[in-house]
């Protein structure tokens, strides 16, 4: 059954709506205006879910020039996305206006959301490239407006742009790799479905062939892959995410765990039919395991509660990626239902952080514990939720998990892939270790003694405490009846990125198997090491100190921060504020262009220009110009300069008259006459001496050297090329120049009717020069406005 | 005056053909149709503007309300040109005006087509914007400043400049451009005003000289200075008698002239002093007009003059090899823009982040940005693919496009920033975005086009571009632009951190923001949006100005230079 294209344009299109509406939705509910956004978000979910079970290809015309349409694609992946995305977007609307009570920026902080989960449900359903990519950089967009949220701090100034700079910067590598996909896809799909990737989905193999043809796979592959791994915070451009908790808590929630840092390991998902492979599997694999493995290790070290989630989301993600990395139809039910595992859990766990925060008043593990006296609901929900992240059975984090060690060992049945094939297995263990020993001691916080140093923790409104409870019961839900939900959604997430159908079966394992070893050795190895948890931590932070080029945060500083120097530097070293530099790369840019564009055009001057056969008084006049020349380079003073100078503008007015051009002569003899005054005049402001290195010497001889050849060689072989009598144009002008011109001098004529237009642009400059001068004096005695 | 006319058109007939020229239905023809005139009115409506604006100093508000409906004029007159001689179902594609009723090559042929359509719609909604920004910003100084007048005749140098058909008739427009701006950016009259605009200018007749010295020798090797019969001409030189090789090198001196105004490295010198130095609203048409006339120059040249010239070029370096090869003096061109665009992309854009104003960020963004512009020029140039070439004159032009809003936008924005704070040093500034919300999203938008956000403008420029270098398969290239748009992000969110967030300074606490001011930004920011949800339209348009571009027959059509055949002989012969 195809969708309802109006169901899906205003399913998307509803949140961008609200979003531009709420500056004034701001004015008349104030901070309630979150549960207007609860109102917009659940509209979303059930029009959504109303086109659950439909599948298709439904959109709006763009851009027909370029075949770019608003194309929506419905199945289930892109469905349990967006419908995701809606859910938990609902609570985050429900929990904001008690957590960000008393804030600043509020009607900026709920448009940014809701343009966000626009978004979202944008680039779950898009099925057009540039589409996807329009919604893909929406949500990078709305991450940083909402990073940036306390504007005046600059730790939140810091990340937002961190974060702008890598997931943008990621989008740029996307859009190369999806405009190489377009080529091929022009080819493979035709020509009109160059940007349609529902129509490439139909035909995955002879996309990737098409694409392996074109020597293209790789590059593409690569390509998104940058992409999807800024997005998705993967090793090693995981950094910014630990820093985006700079964000006010529901969008760390919302964006930064549960929905837009998962855009990255969706859009895996969806081009897996096409690109999976052997490069696929040890590029996914590796880097997936690779991130889950030294982001676990990272969180371990951290030593703030939303830091350890930060690092925990970055960790989970490259969990995702491994799992669709790995080919066989464990890894895309890895993806798939750790997807919807980890929403649940994730987001979750930090409306728990913010709660914590909130109420108890700070974000320091060390500070924190036995909050389960204060916040006894809070607890219980931490329990589930905690203890899924772990992977204990029989908890729902733990069948993703378990999913993940049957990929890993399954991979080296499909493929030779050496001692890979141990090696991810061992990897995924070491990581899980990790995972289990962090989310133990995020659960700490609620049991144990409660530290001197914490104060009163005040009761948290309820409105705080029913979000995150609800995504607790779901989590515990798919904990008892995991099928449920496989029934429910995932199965039809996983016909999407799967190579072919498999009906999924989710339960608790009744019979030793490899996995269920691994999941033993995890969780002993956890609880074996847990008491050790304080030295491991002081260990990894000592380490990390002792070796900051391992930290990737010292990378993006060196590199921003010497960008911004170096930018400095370059700009100053470039323009040096000396006019001679600046005419220096002029006259040498122009004279290098022209003399390459002369070489390689093959032009020759004849030989026979080079016989001089001049009239003697003609040539007395060159020669004169030519002495005078030299001297004025050779005179010691400005005054002597400018004196020779004036010779050799003279001996130009005589050569005029002598090639019978009087009137060219007369003007020549003003302006002359007037430069020689002026340049008078000016000489006083001119220092007498200035010292002149042998280097700078040598530097303008090349210069003047350069420019007088090119102009020489121009003139030279623009007069040998010159045809022989006069042009077409100087024979009419002057046959025409009594009859229409009415005129008997042509050169008149010429100025005033053939091209009198010219005349009247030259005029304007004359009458703009006048300005000019009445301008300078006028500004100059106090016009200044500065 | 039709008798006029026609006594014209007799006379030239009968000494035609007592001179032994068989008059032709070219020389007779008279510009007519309903077109015609528009093609020369954009220039005649600023022309008198300009006059009037001079005529009117007494009258501070009168000045002004002739120059705003001299601008709403001009706004007339080129939607009318883009609907009647472009884009209407029946519109002729082009259209001339031989100005003095004389047949071309003879006379000065004004030109419009597809091409000049489009840079002069460009430049108009940039240009009202900015006029109407000036009357919030200098009333008091114009009184006596004739600020007005110096407007009116800048955009009449560029007018003309997307106009003429003529090649020595682009020098004089270059020349009114030149003397307008000259003057703005000393116009503030302080030390660095003035050494700004004596590197401007010391910089800009530096290429006046140059260009004469090109186009003097064009006339030389070619005998024409229409544009139109120029490339009749290189196409066929046999025909002419004519030895076209010089003009390969004489075309490498006007574009080192056109680099020069579109601020390409190593000819972009006097532009961050000159932009930091003029008044925004004009650093606005600065970047936003004057360096696309540099950018139309070298399109309109390359590809409607020279693309056909029968003049193989090959360039060889010792120890590399051959480095160019190709059958038209494009491929020379080509690989010329290609070395000046790359390095224009990272001079700019390393530059612009460690700018300590905002104008300086822009001004050395505007070095990166045109780079992105000539970059698709110069692949159109060099590539065989005819298909190819259109696709990245597109690219180039949506490119510019977008450059001219954002750009515009953003040197709006820090008039109103400077108007409301007394300055621009991103070290005064902070915490702007609480101050003014309405400026801030204007801003914003305009940032954002200049990095691509979809659906913005820029993102169309930046789609365009990267998809001409994919499909042009260039490795290089592409890493060339990634490295360059991420720069983009580098300086556009350091300038947004710096000055709209932070913490509030005085000089932001103190601010009044002008109403109308931010309201222009506003609405160039519209237009922005405007550009990238509604695409389809601008694309077609952008689209049909590039076939103009590369349509050198059609060119020479419309302009119809009298040919050979027409004078009997050969040029050389008499």
């Amino acid at each position: 059954m195809p969708p309802e294209l109006s169901v899906v344009l205003a399913a998307v299109a509803l949140p961008f709506v609200a979003a531009v509406s709420t500056p004034v939705l701001y004015r008349l509910l104030g901070e309630r205006t979150g549960y207007a956004g609860v109102a917009v978000a659940l509209a979303s979910f059930l029009l959504l879910a109303s086109q659950r079970g439909t599948e298709g290809t439904v959109g709006l015309e763009w851009i027909p020039s370029l075949d770019v349409a608003l194309r929506f694609y419905l199945d289930g992946w892109g469905l349990l996305f967006a419908m995701l995305a809606c859910g938990i977007g609902t609570l985050i609307f429900l929990y904001s206006p008690a957590y960000m009570h008393g804030e600043p920026h509020l009607a900026r902080f709920y448009t940014a959301l809701l343009a966000f989960m626009g978004s979202i449900v944008g680039v779950a359903l898009a099925a057009d490239l540039i589409a996807i990519f329009l919604f893909w950089e929406l949500t990078s967009l709305c991450s940083f407006v909402l990073i940036g949220h306390y504007t005046a701090d600059d730790s939140s100034q810091y990340a937002s742009r961190m974060a702008m700079f890598i997931t943008v910067g990621g989008g740029l590598f996307l859009l190369v790799g999806l405009l190489l996909l377009s080529i091929v896809a022009g080819d493979v799909v035709g020509p009109d479905a160059a940007f349609n990737l529902a129509a490439m989905l139909e035909t995955p193999e002879a996309m990737a062939e098409g694409l392996r043809e074109q020597g293209l796979f790789l590059p593409v592959l690569a390509l998104l892959a940058i992409g999807a791994g800024t997005k998705s915070a993967q090793v090693p451009l995981h950094f910014w995410l630990p820093n985006a908790m700079a964000a006010p808590t529901p969008v760390s929630a919302f964006l930064h765990s549960a929905t837009m840092v998962k855009v990255g390991v969706y859009f895996i998902g969806r081009m897996r039919p096409i690109l999976v492979g052997e490069e696929w599997l040890f590029l996914f694999a590796t880097l997936g395991l690779t991130t889950m493995t030294v982001c676990a290790i990272m969180a371990v070290a951290a030593t703030d509660i939303k830091e350890l989630l930060a690092y925990s989301t970055a960790s989970h993600l490259g969990l995702m990626v491994a799992g669709f990395g790995f080919t066989s139809i464990y890894g895309a039910e890895t993806g798939v239902f750790h997807l919807l595992n980890h929403a649940l859990f994730k987001a979750a766990l930090f409306l728990v952080a913010g709660i914590v925060a909130h109420e108890a008043g700070t974000r320091n593990i060390d500070n924190l514990g036995g909050l389960r006296h204060d916040l006894p609901v809070t607890a219980i929900i931490t329990v589930i939720v905690a203890l899924s992240m772990a992977g204990i059975p029989p908890f729902n984090g733990f069948y993703s998990k378990e999913l993940l060690f049957e990929a890993a060992v399954e991979a080296s049945h499909h493929h030779d892939i050496g001692v890979l094939g141990v090696l991810y297995p061992a990897v995924a263990v070491f990581g899980s270790v990790f995972t289990v020993l962090y989310s133990l001691r995020f659960l700490s916080l609620f049991f144990g003694d409660r530290p001197d140093a914490l104060g009163h923790v005040h009761r948290p409104s309820t409105t705080l405490v029913v979000a995150p409870g609800v995504l607790a019961l779901l989590a515990a839900v798919v904990s008892v009846e995991p099928q449920l939900a496989v029934d429910v959604i995932v199965q039809s997430g996983l016909d999407a990125t799967a190579l072919e159908h498999h009906e999924m079966h989710v339960s608790l394992p009744t019979s030793y198997s490899p996995p269920v070893g691994m999941s033993a050795i995890t969780i002993v190895l956890g609880l074996a090491a847990y008491p050790f948890y304080d030295r491991i931590h002081d260990g990894l932070n000592a380490a990390l100190d002792a070796a900051p080029l391992i930290a990737a945060n010292w990378w993006y500083d060196a590199i921003v921060g010497g960008l911004t120097g170096g930018g400095a530097l370059v700009g100053d070293r470039i323009h040096n504020g000396l006019l001679r530099t600046y005419a220096t790369w002029t006259l040498l840019g122009t004279c290098g262009l022209a003399l390459a564009g002369f070489v390689a055009a093959g032009t020759v001057a004849s030989s026979e220009l080079i016989d001089f056969d001049a009239a003697p008084a003609v040539a007395l006049v060159l020669l004169v110009a030519v002495v005078a020349g030299l001297a004025v380079a050779l005179s010691d003073s400005h005054i002597a300069g400018v004196l020779t100078l004036s010779i050799l503008g003279f001996m130009v007015a005589i050569f005029y008259i002598l090639a019978s051009a009087p009137d060219l002569a007369l003007t020549q003899l003003v302006v002359e006459t007037l430069v020689l005054l002026i340049f008078l005049l000016v000489i006083e402001e001119i220092p007498e001496y200035y010292e002149v290195s042998l280097g700078k010497y040598a530097r303008d001889a090349v210069v003047s050297l350069a420019v007088g050849a090119t102009a020489f060689i121009t003139v030279l072989v623009t007069t040998d090329a010159r045809p022989e009598g006069s042009t077409d144009i100087a024979r009419v002008y002057a046959e025409q120049a009594v009859p229409e011109g009415g005129g008997t001098n042509i050169v008149n004529v010429t100025l005033v009717d053939f091209r009198g237009f010219d005349t009247m642009g030259e005029l304007v400059v004359v009458a703009m020069a006048a300005i000019s001068i009445l301008t300078l004096i006028v500004m100059r005695s106090g016009g200044d406005d500065e | 005056m039709m008798t006029q006319l026609l006594t014209t058109m007799t006379g030239l007939e009968s000494t035609l053909t007592t001179a032994g020229i068989e008059p032709t239905a070219p020389l007779a023809a008279v510009p007519g149709g309903s077109e015609s005139g528009l093609v020369i009115a954009p220039m005649l409506v600023v022309l008198v503007a300009a006059v009037a604006s001079l005529l009117l100093g007494r009258w501070p508000r009168v000045r002004i309300g002739v120059s705003l409906a001299g601008g709403a004029a001009y706004a007339v007159v080129v939607a009318a040109i883009d609907w009647y001689i472009v884009l209407a179902p029946d519109a002729p594609g082009a259209a001339t005006y031989q100005v003095g009723d004389w047949p071309a090559p003879f006379g000065i042929t004004l030109v419009v087509d597809g091409l000049s359509a489009f840079m002069l719609t460009m430049v108009a909604v940039l240009g009202i914007a900015s006029l109407v920004f000036s009357t919030r910003v200098l009333p008091e100084i114009d009184r006596r400043s004739y600020y007005f007048p110096l407007f009116h005749f800048l955009a009449l140098g560029v007018t003309g400049a997307f106009l003429t058909g003529d090649l020595f008739n682009l020098f004089v427009w270059f020349e009114v451009m030149l003397m307008a701006s000259y003057i703005f950016v000393a116009y503030y009259g302080g030390p660095q005003h003035t050494r700004a605009a004596f590197w401007y200018v010391s910089l800009n007749l530096l290429a006046s000289a140059v260009f004469l010295l090109g186009v003097g020798g064009i006339y030389a090797t070619t005998g024409t200075l229409n544009m139109a019969d120029l490339a009749q001409r290189l196409a066929d030189p046999g025909a002419y008698g004519l030895d076209p090789t010089p003009v390969v090198g004489l075309f490498a001196l006007l574009l080192s002239v056109f680099a020069i105004k579109a601020g390409l490295v190593p000819f972009q010198f006097w532009i961050p002093t000159a932009y930091r130095a003029a008044p925004p609203q004009i650093s606005a048409l600065l970047a936003g007009a004057t360096k696309k006339v540099g950018i139309y120059a070298i399109i309109r040249l390359s590809f409607t003059v020279l693309a056909d010239a029968d003049v193989p070029v090959e360039l060889a370096v010792p120890g590399v090899g051959t480095v160019i090869a190709g059958d038209s003096p494009l491929a020379f061109v080509g690989a010329a823009l290609f070395v000046m665009a790359a390095a224009s992309i990272l001079v700019g854009g390393i530059g612009a982040v460690g700018r300590d104003s905002i104008e300086g960020v822009l001004a050395y963004s505007s070095i990166g940005q045109v780079g992105f512009i000539a970059l698709p020029v110069a692949l159109a140039a060099t590539t065989g693919s005819a298909e190819l070439r259109h696709f990245a004159v597109v690219a180039a032009l949506v490119y510019a496009l977008n450059h001219t809003l954002a750009k515009g936008l953003l040197f709006l924005a820090v008039g109103a920033i400077r108007s409301a704070t007394g300055t621009s040093q991103l070290s005064d500034l902070g915490g702007l975005a609480g101050r003014s919300p309405p400026l801030a999203i204007g801003f914003f938008v305009g940032s954002l086009a200049l990095v691509g956000i979809p659906p913005l403008s820029g993102f169309f420029g930046k789609f365009l571009v990267f998809d001409a270098a994919a499909r042009a398969e260039s490795a290089p290239l592409l890493v060339l632009l990634l490295v360059g748009s991420l720069l983009t992000i580098a300086y556009a969110t350091r300038t947004w951190n710096r000055s709209f967030w932070g913490a509030r300074t005085d000089a932001v606490e103190e601010a009044s923001v002008d109403v109308v001011q931010v309201g222009v930004v506003l609405v160039l920011a519209t237009a922005i949006v405007a550009v990238g949800v509604g695409f389809e339209p601008v694309y077609e348009f952008a689209d049909t100005a590039a076939s103009a571009a590369l349509d050198s027959e059609a060119y020479v059509d419309a302009v119809d230079p009298v040919e050979p055949d027409d004078l009997g002989t050969g040029g050389g012969e008499h």
